[in-house]
């Protein structure tokens, strides 16, 4: 069984995955694995972009996301004479002739990654590049995502032979039973810098307990006065800060976004 | 090349950079692209091959080298969307109402950027370059010749590349108008920090770089990964950048995260670079105020004596000066850590952290172009951020600066500098002086006047320090050009002129870089100029119908580097530099042709084709380039044809080599820098000297914000002026994440990314305009709504994109967006340097001026978008492609 292993903190958004899944099936018929792709307007690989945080404390998260290639498929469901099948390797093909007018299917994938192609009135999604796989002679034996990719975010291979220890799927309460699992996925941030407004200096050491009752979390701000306590979940946080012979305790609310908290000044 | 299954595959250099990119593998079928992917290098050389080329960084036992897989750059890998772009122009191009012989009542010119055009023939394209040439050569004299754009294309390549190939046919019909390309993305370092610490990398570009070594920098990247703490990133965004060449330096900041680096980002907006990597800290600052910023550090490391005095005092002279400005001594004003942040709009706490991380920490600064350094006085900022190098010891192990022409891994055998091409063929006469010159900045100026004066060449390299202080006019003296001529033909061995030629002003524009109004500052004045009926006959030879061809008269179609037969490596901003072979990876687009085939297309109207190509066929010039370099004693000719790269060998001892400015540091008798004390000069002399009176340029930097142009000042451009009152935000205009400069802004696949453009409620893919929350909400503008952007100069559109990355108080707009005119001085667009000012660096500094400068924000209100659409008809009928946007089929009719 094959699938992906996405290392998602270590994406750059330079956006290559995307790109070369275009540049391997906009102009190029892979039948019978894929029909082309359109020019525009279709994300067989999409990187999910999302701004975090607030001003200055503020980060993007780059998230690649491909059809998750589901043991428990909506669209085979949906599917009617068998116009999406599930291989032996485990990818999940939309087979183009028999699909032909089953638009019911883009609706069928909860992730939204199956796409109508109005002039060939065809869905059509991610085929894990499986024409390339299949082809001995071909010089690159993985997804065109993987292969475009300068920085190793995007793994293909046997799921026994990935690294799968601690590793996350999308939307697990689906049920999909997606074979494209993720490390490194955002959690939420709090992020400060922290400082004495008397003398206008920030404080080095200061020490930075968020907890919720339950969890607690730490961190030590540097020589910027900065802390930065990461993968939190969603949740509400009591931050208490300690230093230059102060404290501070602010209730901070992860439930809906990042937060950035700014200059803090400890008084 | 290799071949299997129908399929042919060749190694590419694509890079928009011009200097070559890391390679990619192009597969095409049927003599069409199928495919553009990283190379993998193992299918043409082993790693024990390569032993001899390939570098290795060892720190703490973690170790970089080169990797097996390439990593080109992103737009190499989209460049398929290029080559077959529906904007290709596939013919030559005619201008409806336009007609050869100079007659005002034939050439409308006032319609340039308004009428249509039609394709005409390779014959009757030729027909109309030679009648034209010859009638203005006869009228004028050939000086009316203006050759704009010896930087070409930007693309990458070597017989073939453009930027030049203009000039060199002029030459040989007996002159011309040499445009020169104004130092540009280095204009601080270059107006500023060249008076500072001498003439920077290959010999005049501003950025550091030791005289000793050719002005290159080898083993930078090595010392700084090995010694720096911490990384400055003042004004520069990698992860975009890098996009130039390659993504390499995607994989060593990941290096260095591993190393545990510190990184800090100084900008108004929070970068590419910095959103995405979880270990940079983003200190946002207001646009081109960097000045104060670094005036405040100082105040903090002389008043801590934190600064490194030692250094001071034996490798610079005038600090004492610079002491008295910061302390407030000389003007009674000093420059407190509170001062800094009124002005900067960075909180007095992190001014001080930054002052002391810089000093107690082994720091280096990565410049990489952007932000304050083209702004308005950027000699200012060039000089200061060269002041705190300065006082932080720069050369000492881990305080180096990081730039373009630093990122060198490994030198090479055959390395004659650090950005030089291990072969160069090309035939473009770049850098070479004419009798008559204009900087790209004065072009709407002479235009206009029909004078212009100013100081220096300007070269962007090869080019002393000295020559800024040399004064230049336009029309040139035709004794000078005598003179010029006669010298240039006994060093080439040719007839030397005895008469002087006859000098006029330029009646005929002849690009190969069609898009002035769009890279360089003052776009819109350079419209106007453009549609005097004094330009006579304007001729762009282009790839795609964009920019400056929009308000020509005849376009000549241009291949792609994807389209010849050539020999292009990789020279710079790349993990291994190489030599390349790189035939034709596909069938030309159209009847394109490389601007190298057209020129000799025209010399043939005029029987001097051969004084060109000496009767020689494209594969013996590629394999006379290749014998004429070093490169046959380490690969023969055949070898290379066969791989298609060659990657030369390093010295053995290249880790020995001097890192950046380490010589300097260690002994500065034995490696002066090429100033006149051969020191580090915090105070000109030489600038005291020649430009006594200058108060925005001065011997040493200050805080100057200009003012009214009656008071003597070059620019009002300041929160602090008249013009901030009604143009109260600061515009940031760096590249554009999904673009290199102006190229790359039709390929569909970039265009559908949420970030890369916005949606307006008319379906146009608008220009997006970064703006705060703040600044959006006192303006009513929400997410997504069309917004016009303004200042005196004119109008462009953009679409509102509220985000948290924008310092309040400024806006961002990427740079490169394509020209899409309704109107004069009015856009569509969003093509930002049309409203830059025309103005340049500072009086004495004719440099651009292309971010950092006033406007103002206003949601676009139906009734005026209405208003504009029953005006100009026609500018909002114009075919539009859901995928790339305006194309060319807006502009061609039918004959």
């Amino acid at each position: 069984m094959k699938g992906f292993l996405i290392h998602a903190d270590k994406c750059v958004g330079c956006h290559a995955c995307q790109i070369g899944c275009k540049d391997e099936h906009c102009g190029n018929c892979w039948m019978p694995y894929a029909q082309e792709q359109p020019e525009s307007g279709q994300f067989w690989m999409k990187v999910d972009q999302k701004e975090r945080g607030q001003r200055p404390q503020v980060k993007v998260s780059y998230i690649p996301t491909p059809c998750q290639h589901c043991e428990n498929a909506p669209c085979i469901a949906a599917a009617k004479d068998d116009a999406v099948y599930r291989r032996d390797d485990g990818l999940v093909i939309i087979d183009p002739v028999k699909a032909k007018g089953q638009r019911q299917l883009v609706d069928a994938c909860p992730y939204g990654k199956i796409f109508w192609n109005e002039e060939l009135e065809l869905p059509q999604k991610c085929t894990g590049c499986a024409h390339l796989l299949d082809d001995e002679d071909s010089p690159i034996r993985v997804p065109r995502c993987v292969d475009n990719c300068p920085v190793h975010v995007i793994e293909f291979g046997e799921l026994d032979e990935l690294d799968l220890e601690g590793a996350e799927v999308l939307h697990p309460e689906y049920g999909t039973k997606p074979h494209v699992y993720y490390k490194g996925l955002p959690k939420k941030f709090i992020a400060g810098t922290v400082f004495t407004p008397a003398d206008e200096e920030i404080v080095e050491g200061a020490q930075v307990v968020v907890t919720n009752g339950e969890q607690t979390y730490t961190d030590t701000t540097n020589s910027w006065g900065d802390f930065w306590v990461d993968d939190l979940p969603d949740g509400d946080w009591t931050v208490t800060i300690t230093g230059a012979g102060k404290e501070k305790v602010l209730n901070v609310s992860t439930v809906d976004e990042d937060r950035g908290l700014g200059d803090i000044p400890l008084e | 090349m290799s071949e299997r299954d129908g399929y042919t595959t060749t190694v590419q250099s694509i890079a928009s950079g011009g200097t070559g990119g890391e390679p990619t593998a192009v597969d095409t079928k049927d003599g069409k692209i199928v495919r553009i992917r990283p190379l993998h290098i193992d299918e043409k050389y082993t790693p024990e091959e390569l032993a001899d080329s390939m570098w290795e960084l060892d720190v703490d036992g973690k170790k970089l080298r080169p990797e097996m897989k390439a990593a080109p750059n992103y737009m190499a890998l989209a460049y398929k969307e290029r080559v077959y772009s529906k904007n290709r122009v596939r013919k030559p191009l005619k201008r409806v109402d336009w007609e050869p012989g100079g007659d005002p009542e034939k050439i409308h010119a006032e319609n340039r950027g308004k009428s249509k055009f039609v394709e005409i023939s390779w014959d009757e394209a030729l027909d109309i370059m030679e009648s034209e040439l010859k009638r203005l050569i006869d009228k004028y004299g050939p000086y009316t010749v203006l050759c704009v754009g010896e930087d070409g294309h930007r693309e990458s390549k070597d017989l073939h590349a453009g930027g030049g190939m203009h000039a060199t046919v002029m030459n040989f019909l007996g002159g011309y108008t040499r445009e020169t390309r104004t130092p540009d993305s280095v204009e601080g370092w270059y107006w500023g920090a060249k008076h500072f610490w001498g003439s920077g990398f290959n010999h005049g570009g501003g950025l550091i770089a030791p005289p000793q070594n050719n002005y290159s920098n080898y083993n930078v990247m090595k010392d700084v990964s090995e010694n720096a703490d911490l990384l400055v990133f003042d004004a520069g965004d990698w992860e975009l950048t890098q996009n130039y060449a390659s993504m390499f330096f995607s994989r060593v900041l990941k290096y260095w995260e591993d190393l545990g680096k510190e990184f800090v980002s100084v900008d108004p907006f929070c970068n590419y670079t910095a959103v995405c990597h979880k270990t940079f800290k983003w200190i946002p600052i207001l646009p081109n105020t960097d000045v104060a910023l670094d005036f405040g550090a100082m105040y903090v490391m002389i008043t801590e004596g934190i600064y490194d005095k030692e250094y001071i005092d034996t490798h610079s002279i005038g600090f004492d000066k610079l002491v008295d400005y910061v302390l407030g001594k000389e003007d009674g004003v000093p420059k407190t850590p509170k001062w800094a942040s009124e002005r900067c709009g960075i909180p007095e706490h992190t001014i001080k952290a930054y002052a002391r991380n810089l000093c107690k920490k082994r720091a280096s600064h990565v410049h990489y172009s952007s932000g304050s350094i083209k702004t308005p006085y950027s000699h200012e900022p060039g000089r200061t951020q060269a002041y705190l190098l300065a006082m932080q010891g720069l050369g000492k192990p881990g305080v180096q600066q990081l730039h373009l022409e630093a990122t060198n891994m490994g030198k090479e055998k055959l390395a004659q500098s650090s950005t030089r091409p291990f072969s160069m063929l090309n035939h473009c006469r770049m850098f070479y002086p004419s009798g008559q010159s204009l900087p790209r900045t004065a072009i709407a100026e002479a235009i206009r006047n029909g004078h212009v004066e100013w100081y220096g060449s300007p070269c962007i390299v090869y080019v002393d320090t000295e020559e800024q202080f040399k004064k230049f006019t336009y029309p040139g003296d035709p004794k000078v050009a005598l003179m010029m001529a006669q010298a240039m033909a006994k060093r080439a061995g040719t007839e030397v002129p005895t008469e002087e030629p006859k000098i006029s002003p330029i009646h005929m524009l002849w690009s190969e870089k069609p898009c002035n109004m769009n890279c360089w500052n003052g776009g819109f004045e350079f419209q106007d100029a453009i549609r005097s009926p004094q330009v006579e006959f304007f001729v762009t030879n282009h790839q795609w119908l964009e920019n400056d061809s929009l308000f020509c008269d005849l376009v000549l179609p241009v291949t792609t580097c994807l389209e010849d037969d050539d020999t292009m490596g990789a020279s710079m901003t790349v993990g291994m530099r190489y030599a390349g072979y790189t035939p034709h990876a596909c069938d030309r687009v159209g009847e394109s042709k490389s601007d190298w085939e057209i020129a000799l297309e025209v010399l043939d109207r005029f029987g001097m084709r051969e004084k060109l190509d000496y009767g020689m066929s494209t594969q013996q010039w590629l394999e006379y380039g290749f014998n004429t370099s070093q490169l046959p004693t380490e690969i023969d000719w055949d070898t290379l044809v066969e791989k298609g790269i060659y990657y030369p060998k390093l010295e053995e001892n290249w880790r020995d080599e001097l890192p950046g400015m380490r010589g300097f540091y260690e002994d500065p008798e034995k490696y002066p820098l090429d100033t006149p004390s051969g020191k580090l000069e915090f105070y000109s002399q030489a600038l005291a000297d020649h430009f006594p009176d200058d108060k925005e340029r001065q011997p040493m930097a200050k805080w100057i914000v200009g003012g009214p142009a009656e008071e003597g000042w070059t620019h009002d451009e300041s929160l602090w002026g008249e013009r901030c009152k009604k143009y109260p935000l600061l515009v940031t205009a760096n590249p554009a994440r999904f673009r290199v400069h102006v190229q790359g802004d039709d390929i569909a696949w970039y265009r559908e990314i949420e970030t890369t453009k916005v949606k307006g409620s008319d379906g146009y893919l608008y220009e997006p305009l970064w703006i705060s929350p703040e600044d959006a909400d006192a303006r009513e503008i929400e997410d997504g709504d069309i917004v016009k952007l303004f200042n005196d100069r004119g109008i462009v559109l953009t679409g509102a994109r509220i985000s948290e990355r924008v310092m309040p108080g400024s806006v961002v707009v990427a740079k490169g967006s394509r020209v899409d005119p309704i109107a004069p001085h009015i856009d569509r667009g969003g093509a930002i340097n049309l409203i830059s000012p025309e103005e340049t660096v500072s009086k004495n500094c004719k440099g651009f001026v292309v971010t950092g400068y006033l406007v103002e924000a206003e949601k676009l209100s139906q009734e005026e978008y209405d208003g504009w659409k029953s005006e100009y008809p026609e500018a909002f009928e114009r075919a539009y492609d859901p995928g790339e946007g305006i194309t060319r089929d807006a502009w061609v009719v039918e004959a």
